[in-house]
């Protein structure tokens, strides 16, 4: 999980954004925007949503940064309002989202021999954009955000045993996606 | 206990984050937020570096860059309205009185503005030597009935001169409109001549009652 990194510079920083610091806010969303932009990007699946997340998420972060605690490091507590802004703003596009326990288990192999051949990164972040919403945005908090079930099931409002369940699903998708012979490098 | 997949996002972590916002994002973001200290901002430009400096400097000049030019729209509203407006003003005037109405009366009634040349300075002769006359002195309230004939005289005739570029039998609207101006004329003379035979009438009583006056001293 990458944390921690950032907090002893932004400490100062973020007292200046209280402050209303136009300067110090920008220097924070030079330092998290493009790392906020992707997650915002991989849980929606679209560029304008995603920067749409992304002004929401910023904007409101900026207004709300007295409730600001220093318990985690300000990046995860970015990251947290990018995701639920991000999962709002999936949500509202489809309803298929809310009860994504229901989904169909029939439909994924149980069977996916995970075979020798090298995975590009490029393949593999493909391969993840062409997931189902419910599949992709577990999957990516997972992998990616380096959230654990119990954090995903919060944020998606599910048991932590969906959540596990939902991502053994996904990966099993997603290593089937690979296969396709499109994505086969 | 991790599986390849896992280890392998997280071999290449830094490698999955592609995306990059637009640079405008971050004006539209900070059209959102509330604008705390202005005096804060300005002072940014001179004291910060690089990126920042330039993205302030750009949204400071753009906003002097607004001001100066709505200054100078305004300015410049104002000024051709100003300049317009007499000139135009000038130019209907002088349209209308040259353009339309005189070649068109002349072309009519070639000879109306003459007659009405001539009229007219009968009338303000006769208007002048009545105004000469004291109609207190000479007990007479009359003129207010005679102002009043007149200037029912006069929008008769405006009508008349209207309906003459209109109606299609000018012979008799200049005939009508002739009429008019010779009933003021008469008008005027037959007030003058009262009062001239008043003023007469006055002398002779002022006279007898001085030859009396005398006689009787």
């Amino acid at each position: 999980m990458e944390k921690l990194s950032y907090q002893d510079v932004n400490q100062g920083v973020v007292q200046r954004c209280i402050s209303g610091d136009h300067r110090a806010q920008y220097e924070l969303y030079k330092l998290y925007s493009k790392a906020m932009f992707n997650v915002s990007m991989r849980i929606t699946n679209d560029y304008t949503e995603a920067e749409d997340v992304l002004q929401e998420a910023f904007v409101s972060a900026f207004k709300n940064l007295h409730s600001y605690k220093a318990e985690a490091s300000f990046g995860s507590w970015l990251k947290k309002i990018v995701i639920n802004a991000a999962i709002n703003a999936v949500r509202k596009r489809r309803s298929e989202l809310v009860p994504m326990d229901e989904r169909a288990v029939a439909d994924v192999a149980d069977e996916v021999n995970e075979d020798e051949s090298e995975w590009q990164v490029e393949q593999v972040r493909r391969a993840i954009q062409k997931l189902p919403d419910g599949y992709r945005v577990v999957l990516s908090l997972y992998l990616l955000e380096g959230y654990d079930h119990a954090e995903i099931g919060e944020v998606l409002g599910i048991s932590e045993s969906t959540s596990k369940s939902q991502y053994s699903r996904a990966r099993k998708k997603l290593l089937e996606i690979m296969k396709e012979p499109q994505f086969v490098a | 206990m991790k599986d390849r997949l896992e280890k392998f996002v997280q071999d290449h972590r830094e490698e999955f984050d592609v995306f990059e916002p637009r640079t405008e994002l971050w004006q539209q973001i900070c059209q959102d937020l509330p604008q705390k200290s202005p005096e804060k901002e300005a002072k940014v430009i001179k004291f910060s570096f690089g990126d920042r400096a330039s993205f302030s400097a750009d949204y400071f000049f753009m906003r002097v860059a607004a001001a100066i030019v709505l200054l100078l729209g305004c300015g410049l509203t104002i000024f051709l309205m100003k300049q317009q407006t007499p000139e135009s003003a000038y130019t209907l005037a002088s349209s209308e009185s040259i353009t339309t109405e005189v070649p068109e009366v002349g072309a009519i009634a070639p000879e109306l503005p003459e007659i009405e040349a001539y009229y007219v300075s009968q009338i303000e002769e006769k208007k002048s030597e009545l105004s000469e006359y004291d109609m207190k002195v000479l007990g007479l309230d009359e003129q207010q009935i005679i102002d009043k004939e007149l200037a029912r005289l006069d929008s008769s005739y405006t009508v008349l001169k209207k309906q003459l570029y209109t109606s299609p039998n000018t012979e008799e609207i200049v005939n009508a409109m002739v009429q008019n101006l010779g009933i003021r004329v008469r008008v005027l003379n037959r007030q003058l001549e009262v009062l001239q035979r008043l003023q007469k009438i006055n002398k002779e009583t002022n006279l007898k009652q001085q030859t009396n006056d005398t006689s009787n001293v």
